[in-house]
């Protein structure tokens, strides 16, 4: 989410907006966010996002694509990411199956806003990925609307600006 | 405008009626010979009109081995100019696409403008006084020919037209047209899922027998779902169609042009498919447009059809569902595949985003089905490499296949029929004098 912490305010990089307890736990709850993803870890994965309506949305062809006027790479709402999720798990989807080694690294992690418990998060990472003998490198920023619950954060919207969204791509069978 | 060189390779050997060799999906020469024999003489899509509506506006694609920039001038007609500057050969647009008044090589300075006209020569002095900047603008394509609304190109100087080329097929392209009450769509070049996949570009193509197998996953999943009428892609899970027992057909075209005809297997459905676009403002409105401009039972059809003619247009061209697709040969073993949705013109936002999302479910790298068809593409290749026994079957249905009144052969939706088409044009020719 380069463009938003470039646009931001001098005071949310220089004092910011969350302690540093609070920079921390998010920090940690990206990490594991990542880890789920990196292991297949669907069911777990699912039960980070927030109960009500959410979007996760990966943008096709520049990252500010309107989906009312052109398409996504990914643009699900509750009822579609249970579906993809259904198909991560299912063994007949054979493109999923070996499944891709992956590791990720997230970094950049900047609160932009706080909204009484919903924050506003930009992230940056890169991700290795490796099957049936061929490597691909993924890169890309994020922004996050989480949501700071009794249990931990629970992720409300997560939009993933992939770098290639608008190049000729190869498969994307895992979550990014 | 090629150099034909002749080939060493016997292709009437190598395609059979009911069989073909698989180096014509690995072998190098091979590549190179059908660049020629087939991207470099033969019509090939380019783009549609709508890509460029203005004056000024242009978009860069690939022909065969050329790099194009499709532009349409200040009186509105559309030109395909190989992008190369006539000076050193350094391409003169980098962008994807856009407006502009000309276009300038950034070696030395040459300018051409939305014609190719080269209309600034820099340093003009230094030229001989019989140099003429006519005789050095863009190179055009020869032939340049349009079928409501989608332009197709050819590299070489003679041929037959395309109203010829296409034939029998134009109806079904008038059906993803006139999914639109004003008869016109839109393609927007700036939405578009690009992807690649490591297997040869004759692999994508017409095939009603894979999806049970490669697409089981979305069968299961699409069949959980209530609804999804209003989209081609979501009317899977009224009947099957890709059962040989229903009323779809595969049909191969002369000139290798096949479809899979769901024309039968949907009509029935019309009414459901009206009963439920009723239930909006924007689709009631959809649904009397429609009857307005093509009376009640041509309408009718067309909204059971869902704009979804499923026609590949031999070789580089697929009208699938709600999407214009494009197949791009990078390498024996590597091939691009894009996908531009189509928005129809003169209906309410509602009915385009319904189609938007309905595309997404299916197509693209991280949806349901295009990594499927990816990944056995991949496979493919793999495993074609072992040439031990090089055939490849494409012999299913060869015994119930019958003739139309139209000139097309049509059998079961599972049949091969498509690939048999694509074939016997592939080889006609690669074996072309």
């Amino acid at each position: 989410m380069a463009q938003q912490i470039v646009k931001a305010m001098p005071e949310v990089i220089h004092h910011g907006i969350v302690d540093t307890h609070t920079q921390q736990r998010l920090e940690r709850f990206l990490a594991l966010e990542a880890a789920l993803m990196d292991a297949h870890e669907y069911d777990r994965w699912i039960t980070l996002w927030d109960s009500d309506e959410v979007l996760y949305w990966v943008p096709c062809n520049s990252d500010e694509q309107d989906p009312a006027t052109g398409i996504a790479i990914i643009y699900d709402n509750r009822a579609r990411l249970l579906e993809r999720v259904m198909r991560l798990k299912d063994k007949t989807a054979h493109a999923y199956r070996p499944l891709a080694r992956l590791v990720r690294s997230i970094s950049g992690v900047v609160p932009l806003s706080v909204n009484g418990n919903e924050l506003e998060v930009a992230a940056s990472f890169v991700l290795g990925e490796t099957r049936v003998g061929v490597q691909n490198i993924w890169l890309g920023k994020t922004h996050y609307h989480l949501i700071d619950s009794a249990d931990g954060y629970r992720i409300r919207s997560k939009k993933v600006m992939l770098l290639n969204n608008d190049d000729a791509m190869p498969n994307l069978t895992f979550l990014v | 405008m090629t150099t034909r060189i002749p080939t060493g390779r016997d292709y009437n050997a190598l395609v059979q009626e009911d069989r073909v060799h698989s180096a014509i999906f690995t072998d190098e020469q091979i590549f190179q010979d059908e660049m020629e024999r087939i991207f470099h003489s033969t019509w090939l899509f380019a783009l549609h009109e709508s890509e460029i509506p203005n004056a000024g506006d242009f978009k860069r694609l690939q022909i065969g081995r050329y790099p194009v920039i499709a532009t349409r001038d200040e009186q509105g007609e559309i030109h395909l100019l190989i992008n190369r500057c006539r000076h050193r050969g350094a391409q003169v647009c980098e962008s994807s696409h856009g407006n502009t008044r000309r276009f300038q090589c950034w070696y030395h300075g040459w300018t051409y403008d939305t014609r190719g006209d080269l209309v600034g020569l820099t340093g003009p002095e230094a030229y001989d006084k019989d140099f003429q900047c006519e005789a050095h603008g863009l190179t055009r394509l020869p032939r340049v020919e349009s079928y409501r609304g989608f332009v197709f190109a050819s590299v070489a100087r003679e041929g037959i037209s395309l109203s010829e080329y296409l034939g029998p097929t134009k109806p079904y392209i008038d059906i993803m047209v006139d999914a639109s009450p004003t008869g016109e769509l839109q393609v927007k070049p700036g939405v578009v899922n690009r992807t690649r996949y490591r297997g040869n570009w004759k692999q994508v193509g017409m095939d009603g027998y894979h999806p049970h197998y490669v697409h089981m996953s979305v069968f299961k999943i699409f069949s959980k779902r209530e609804s999804t009428t209003g989209s081609a892609v979501g009317a899977l899970h009224l009947e099957d169609p890709f059962a040989d027992t229903s009323k779809s057909r595969t049909r191969g075209f002369p000139n290798g042009h096949a479809c899979l005809d769901f024309r039968e297997q949907r009509r029935p459905h019309a009414d459901a498919s009206i009963e439920e676009l009723r239930r909006t403002e924007e689709g009631a409105r959809y649904v009397d447009d429609m009857v307005g401009a093509y009376g009640e039972e041509r309408a009718h059809d067309l909204i059971a059809w869902h704009g979804d003619p499923h026609l590949g247009l031999f070789p580089n061209l697929q009208l699938i569902h709600d999407h214009v697709r494009v197949v791009i040969p990078i390498s024996p073993g590597e091939t691009e595949v894009l996908m531009y949705p189509v928005f129809l013109k003169g209906v309410g936002q509602s009915i385009n985003e319904k189609r938007l999302r309905a595309h997404e479910a299916f197509y693209g790298p991280a949806a349901a089905g295009s990594p499927d068809d990816a990944e056995i593409f991949e496979r493919t290749q793999r495993g074609l490499l072992a040439d031990a026994d090089p055939w490849v079957q494409l012999g299913r249905g060869i015994q119930r296949e019958e003739v139309d009144e139209d000139g097309s052969v049509a059998a079961c939706i599972s049949d091969e029929i498509t690939q048999r088409a694509q074939m016997q044009e592939w080889k006609k020719l690669m074996t072309r004098g």
